[in-house]
């Protein structure tokens, strides 16, 4: 039994194929067995003991794990004894689901854990059979961890911190691991990596790497972003979504146009669908109304036209009794009718006169009366003849006068008929040519009237009402968005200036504290600085004399001593035995005072403190970092949102004010056009009224002239009979004349006689008379007055008649001539009243007919218009793309009056469409191109697909506006920028905190070069010297992570602002940032070409071995193939494990617990020489190490082994494991 | 003599070496650092250097819309006429991109499956697509990836996802859009030899 502590023996109960095993330790032990056979597997078990850890005892992981093929029962036992300086205890492990420990404080019995049967036991009864007989178990330990910690003596648990194998520091953990080490490496070669990796496995954590995937990750997320933002910042990106915008703007104003017209489609075809019967029937009540109208009109036509009649023939009557009247007033005039009329009121005064003569005559003659009547009897029979005569002649004038006056008659009637045949003829033709001539000239003046109301006629006036009002409401709405707008881009310039304002105060807050903390680092890295030149200078200094050669100095001369003078090298101290406790000469009571002086895990402590400061510092700069990033995204996000809402707004209210200024225009051109449609149909009304004047005029002037031809020829045919007339009326008077003059000659000549008979009777008279005495001269004279007052009563009579006629026509007529011209007159006022009236009348109702015509026609044009767009949308619309792509809006429009037709709507949405397609392609070209030259997964997600639709292309654009509008570039930038930051400080941190491990690296290798040197190879003289040396690594990636903490510590966290920075001012940041971007970039195709996972602690330093063996010396090398012979190789393999765990266990170990050993478990040593063997195990006994080494056969080697274990398969394929009884030689 | 001797960006090698092949560098390709070769050429610096380098050996560098390429000066007119031959296929790929639905223009990115897809659906594309002249595609989706392929190595398409299969039309493919645009159709019918084409 050895008097120290080691782990004495392994017990294997029902472990894997063993039954049952019972294997000493507790010195150089050997395992002889074929291959196959075990001999691994109970090494294994005996490094579970020191790494416990299941994974890391080189099963590979085909094979079965640990628990699985050692522990398959559940009373499979694994027990370690372990000796100590009195009594031995033991570590039980067993299965419960995983892997447990329990400690037993007394010596391995086999009845603790079999029965009587040699049967294993189940867990509870073992506990139950150890407690039985008192002795302490410990509870469950469900940790390796803990085993560990108990194992390796640094278990706090006052019950458990004796089951220790030795005391280790805080660096225990390397002495399981170099133990797994060494037993893993089973290279024949002696690699300066095996080394590398022997050293950092055992100084490093799994954890303790830089793992180059999660650093190659943040690159590429740091380097995708970047270039996100490169390719985003670049000028033909920027030129491009300036062509996205527009062409985003104009694609959604055409859609948004397009989207009104098929609206307006929609609503017009409703409209017509459910207007068309209602216009019809609208139509047709206009049609009806226009019939009435003209009824109405034509009864009051006919009235007035009636009334016009009876008046015309009242005025004809009048006209003509007045012209009739005047005539033969005229006639009487002509005959001297006053004169006749006159002389007739003389007839009665001279009929009296002619009595009172006549009466004289007879007193005269009455003496003389037989004579007288003898004469008498004679003249008066004279003149009977006469008188006979004259009225036989006279008869016969009369008859000739008669006769012609009878033919005159005739030939008047002649005359009369033949010119009233005439004039009938010509009135009647007058009257046709007139009533045309009347209806032309109504025609002509309903035109007159119809240009009238033209004039006055507001042509389409509910069009440009409706226009105007549109355009009224339009520019009242412009006048509100266009206020709106001005408010909110003030109110834009207003928070981008405060956004600014709030970003400098930022970015102001950043660099403030990047300098204070960059100052407190600077002034925390020169105290470290201190800290270090102290501990480096302490070995040399009065210091490091005073560590080595004064106890507890820190109490003494701790507590007065100047700490400056402790570091001083130039001091030279000795040591005066005399002097211990003095002062110079003096004591002094140095209880109550402080000790001053700091040990060096103070010292280190200090620079640690220090160096968790500044990780403290720099971890505030980059949480400052952060919060100063999430106040800038806040603020991004308040403002940000906020402008790109107010922006998106203003855009909108641009967009409609631009909308609304080409709908305005449009407006105003569209009013312009009614306008002038208006002018124009008032124009081609005018100008068809016109030519239907002109035409009537022309028409009126060629009747009028037909008219006057007319009464020209009958005027020259009546005048022809006129004169034929009055010719032969002329030439009957003549006849008569001639006839009744001779008749009067005749009559004359025959009454000459008579009145010369009566002559010559009266001178017989009178010469009886005389001869009787009688006053023949006084007879004479009576004689003369009788007949000179018959001849007058005799003219009087002759126009007798005529004054009885006109007075009777007098009486009758001419007296009424006055009332007759009034009532004419009265008559012709009523006649003009009346044709003003049907003039009037007439204009009313060519008014309203036309009124009436034009709604009609309108309506009519209407159906016809939507008839024909309905036939249009149907046959050229309906079944193009076009209607699909907008069928929703025109299917669910209302129906709804507009200012166009279908056929136009449906034209122009075509030709729009067209227009549409065109510019929709450059837009998607723009949006694919744009896309493109942003990598697939971009941060900005600035991505679409080919089969993208609109919409999403739309949506693209949208998004990308509101990016720019809530200048989400700049966000991105500052989190790229912090990501640079984190990048390079995280890269830096864990290059930092490996790099840290480099002074125990150099440490151990000197500890390992100075093992090397104390090799006592002298005797056998094999090897002469095996030497190693540290040289920097020349593992490219490394450097660059390196170099990146370098730069990281040169520049602090500052660069990062630089990044993209525009500004020429911080041109110095933006150099300083573009080189940690290449860094960075550098860093990233060197992971990438090395292929390397990780880079950890071995890859910071290179080994490089110089070994002399006999005569051959290596020269310094990484890699040593072959030095001698394999057994050689072998040996000096083993010899640098050796002292590779000697050095660890020392260092791992506290330096008060010595009194241990551990095992060095190499598998195959077969082929190494006894003598060499012999060599190793003395040099591994001299280090305090168990050699555990498995053999395949015996071979004699095993005869240095204090233990020799052989292996055999029983037929039942379970092991058996039983000592081989051999004589040590050496041990 | 290294590029750096004469002050040229030390990416000179990989320029040359892909242009010398004939291939493009385009300013949205990502593959081999693309996108960063074509910033470097952009830079008017470089640009002038490289120029001049490259005209040393009888290539000079073509400016094209965010893409170059070399082109040589005096090449025998056997090789230009060869080159005008293999063009006339992308005639009709380009003619074929032209006439999908979503047409396929620079930066669009699409999948041999998409393309296929819709030639299947679409008698005239699929006219189209079977006119082209691939040699041993037997099936539609074989040939679109054929001709993506093809595409591909000429540098006008780059394979930016293996997995989903997903090409980028790179800016190159203005090239074939502008030498398409140059050809004019002249109609010859006088001589009966009917219309034919010719490269402006």
């Amino acid at each position: 039994m050895e008097n120290c502590r080691i782990l004495n023996r392994i017990v294997e109960i029902n472990i894997a194929n063993v039954k049952y095993a019972d294997i000493e330790l507790c010195g150089n032990t050997c395992f002889v067995g074929t291959n196959n056979y075990g001999k691994t597997s109970l090494q294994r078990a005996i490094l579970f003991f020191y790494s416990a850890n299941s994974r890391g005892l080189g099963i590979a992981q085909s094979q079965k794990s640990f628990e699985e093929h050692y522990f398959r029962y559940e009373n499979s036992f694994l027990i370690y004894e372990i000796a100590t300086e009195d009594k031995p205890f033991c570590v039980l492990v067993y299965r419960h689901n995983k892997l447990v420990y329990r400690f037993l404080d007394a010596p391995y019995n086999p009845d603790f854990f079999l029965n009587a049967n040699d049967e294993a036991l189940k867990i509870k009864e073992v506990i139950a059979n150890v407690e039985k007989r008192g002795i302490y178990i410990s509870n469950q330990i469900d940790t390796f961890e803990r085993y560990r910690n108990i194992i390796y003596g640094t278990e706090t648990d006052k019950q458990l911190s004796k089951f220790h194998l030795l005391k280790g520091n805080e660096k225990y953990q390397n002495i399981p691991k170099s133990i797994t080490n060494v037993f893993l490496s089973s290279k024949n070669s002696i690699d300066s990596r095996f080394i590398k990796d022997f050293i950092a496995n055992s100084l490093t954590t799994e954890n303790s790497s830089i793992k180059l995937e999660q650093v190659e990750r943040q690159l590429r997320q740091f380097n995708e972003k970047y270039m996100d933002i490169e390719t985003f910042l670049k000028k033909e990106s920027q030129q491009l979504v300036e062509l996205i915008d527009k062409k985003y703007d104009q694609v959604h104003m055409l859609k948004g146009s397009q989207m009104e017209l098929a609206d307006k489609l929609g609503s017009s075809l409703r409209f017509a669908e459910t207007q068309n019967e209602s216009i019809r029937e609208a139509a047709k009540q206009k049609e009806e109304e226009l019939e009435k109208l003209i009824e109405s009109h034509e009864e009051h036509k006919t009235s007035i036209e009636e009334k016009q009649k009876d008046i015309r023939e009242e005025i004809g009557y009048y006209d003509r009794t007045i012209r009739e009247a005047n005539k033969k007033l005229k006639e009487y005039k002509e005959k001297n009718i006053e004169q006749a009329v006159e002389k007739n009121s003389e007839r009665e005064k001279l009929q009296v006169e002619l009595n009172i003569a006549r009466r004289e005559y007879e007193s005269l003659t009455s003496n003389v009366s037989s004579i007288e009547l003898k004469y008498s009897s004679l003249i008066e029979q004279l003149r009977n003849d006469k008188a006979a005569y004259i009225n036989k002649i006279n008869t016969k004038t009369s008859e000739v006068f008669n006769h012609y006056n009878e033919l005159q008659l005739l030939q008047k009637n002649e005359y009369n008929k033949k010119d009233g045949e005439l004039r009938e003829k010509r009135d009647a033709s007058l009257e046709e040519v007139t009533s045309e001539i009347t209806a032309k000239q109504i025609e002509f003046n309903e035109l007159k009237s119809e240009e009238k109301v033209i004039r006055n006629t507001r042509f389409y006036e509910n069009e440009i009402k409706a226009l105007e009002t549109e355009l009224a409401e339009l520019r009242a709405v412009n006048y509100k968005n266009k206020s709106e707008r001005a408010i909110k881009q003030n109110l834009v310039q207003t928070l981008q200036r405060e956004w600014e304002q709030t970003e400098a105060k930022l970015k102001a807050s950043l660099s403030n504290q990047v300098n204070t903390i960059n100052n407190e680092i600077i002034k925390l890295k020169n105290e470290i600085k201190e800290v270090e030149g102290k501990l480096e200078v302490q070995h040399d200094a009065f210091y490091g004399y005073l560590e080595k050669n004064v106890k507890d100095w820190h109490t003494t001369i701790g507590k007065v001593v100047n700490e400056k003078l402790l570091f001083r090298t130039d001091l030279t101290p000795e040591y005066k035995e005399e002097a211990v406790k003095s002062l110079y000469g003096i004591q002094l009571n140095l209880e109550s005072v402080d000790v001053v002086s700091k040990s060096i895990e103070e010292y280190q402590f200090e620079k640690n403190e220090r160096l968790a400061q500044i990780r403290d510092l720099e971890d505030s700069l980059n949480q400052f970092q952060i919060n100063n990033n999430e106040e800038k995204v806040l603020a991004a996000d308040k403002y940000g949102k906020q402008l790109g809402e107010l922006k998106e707004e203003v855009k909108v209210l641009a967009y409609s004010l631009e909308l609304a200024e080409k709908r305005e225009q449009k407006l105003i051109e569209e009013l312009e056009e009614w306008k002038q449609r208006a002018g124009v149909e008032i124009e081609t009304s005018l100008s068809g009224n016109r030519q239907k004047l002109n035409l009537i005029e022309e028409e009126l002037s060629i009747l009028n002239k037909k008219k006057n031809n007319l009464l020209n020829d009958f005027n020259v045919q009546i005048e022809r009979l006129r004169v034929y007339n009055e010719e032969r009326i002329a030439e009957l008077k003549e006849r008569q004349e001639t006839e009744i003059s001779e008749l009067e000659v005749e009559k004359k000549n025959q009454v000459k006689e008579f009145e010369e008979k009566e002559e010559q009777l009266s001178k017989e008279k009178e010469s009886n008379f005389k001869s009787k005495g009688v006053d023949s001269k006084q007879l004479k004279q009576v004689e003369g007055r009788i007949k000179e007052i018959q001849e007058e009563l005799k003219e009087i009579e002759q126009y007798a008649q005529i004054v009885s006629d006109y007075l009777k026509d007098k009486r009758e007529t001419f007296d009424k001539l006055p009332d007759y011209i009034q009532k004419k007159e009265e008559f012709v006022k009523t006649a003009n009243d009346l044709t003003t009236q049907l003039e009037e009348a007439t204009r009313k109702f060519n008014i309203k007919r036309m009124e009436l015509n034009k709604k009609k026609r309108a309506f009519d044009e209407e159906l016809i218009e939507f008839n024909n767009g309905i036939n249009f949308y149907s046959n050229n619309f309906r079944e193009t793309p076009v209607y699909g792509k907008y069928a929703e809006i025109i299917e669910r429009a209302e129906p709804k009056r507009t200012n166009y037709n279908i056929m136009d709507l449906c034209t122009q949405l075509l030709k729009n469409d067209s227009h549409f397609n065109e510019e929709y392609g450059a837009f998607q070209r723009y949006v694919n191109e744009y896309a493109g030259k942003f990598r697939i997964d971009n941060h900005f997600n600035f991505m679409i697909r080919n089969d993208a639709t609109q919409a999403e292309y739309e949506r693209f654009a949208q998004n990308l506006r509101s990016f720019l509008n809530e200048n989400k570039i700049e966000l991105s930038i500052a989190e790229t920028a912090t990501q640079i930051g984190l990048v390079t400080d995280s890269i830096a941190s864990k290059v930092k905190e490996l790099s840290g491990q480099q002074d125990k690296i150099s440490h151990i290798i000197s500890l390992i070069a100075e093992d090397f040197k104390k090799a006592e190879f002298e005797e056998s003289k094999l090897i002469e010297f095996i030497k190693i040396k540290i040289e920097e690594s020349d593992n490219k990636v490394y450097k660059l992570l390196k170099k990146i903490e370098e730069f990281r510590e040169e520049h602090g966290l500052i660069y990062n602002e630089g990044l993209f920075n525009t500004d020429f001012a911080t041109g110095q940041k933006r150099e300083i940032s573009t080189r940690a971007v290449r860094l960075l970039e550098q860093l990233r195709s060197a992971i990438k070409e090395q292929d390397q996972e990780e880079i950890r602690l071995q890859d910071l330093f290179e080994l490089k071995f110089n070994i002399k063996e006999g005569m051959n010396e290596t020269g310094w090398t990484h890699k040593i193939d072959s030095i001698g012979s394999t057994g050689t190789d072998i040996l000096v393999k083993a010899i640098i494990y050796i002292t590779l765990l000697h050095v660890f266990i020392k260092e791992s170990s506290h330096r008060s617990s010595k009194d241990f050993k551990v095992h060095c478990i190499i598998d195959e040593v077969g082929q190494i020489s006894a003598h060499y063997l012999r060599e190793l195990l003395k040099f591994a006994k001299n280090r305090n190490i168990m050699m555990i080494n498995g053999l395949p056969n015996k071979s004699g080697l095993e005869s240095h082994y204090r233990y020799t274990y052989q292996f055999r398969k029983e037929d039942n394929g379970n092991v058996r494991i039983f000592p081989s009884i051999v004589t040590e030689v050496e041990a | 003599m290294t590029a750096e001797d004469f002050n040229l960006p030390k990416q000179t090698h990989d320029i040359f070496a892909i242009m010398a092949r004939g291939h493009f560098i385009s300013s949205n390709g990502t593959k081999d650092g693309m996108g960063r070769l074509y910033d470097i050429i952009n830079n008017p610096e470089n640009f002038d250097r490289l120029q001049a380098y490259f005209n040393v050996i009888r290539y000079n560098i073509e400016r094209g819309n965010n893409y170059f390429y070399f082109s040589k000066t005096s090449e025998a007119n056997s090789i230009i006429e060869k080159k005008l031959e293999t063009f006339e296929r992308y005639i009709d790929v380009v003619d074929l991109f032209a006439s999908m639905d979503n047409k396929i223009t620079i930066g669009s990115r699409f999948r041999p499956s998409e393309i296929a897809e819709e030639c299947n659906a679409n008698v005239r594309l699929k006219q189209k697509l079977q006119k082209i002249p691939m040699y041993r595609s037997e099936t539609l989706l074989n040939k679109v990836r054929d001709i993506c392929d093809l595409m591909s190595r000429d540098s006008f398409l780059e394979l930016e996802d293996e997995q989903s299969e997903s090409y980028k039309v790179l800016d190159a493919y203005t090239y074939l859009l502008d030498v398409i645009n140059a050809i004019a159709i002249y109609d010859d019918s006088g001589d009966g030899q009917g219309s034919g084409i010719i490269y402006n």
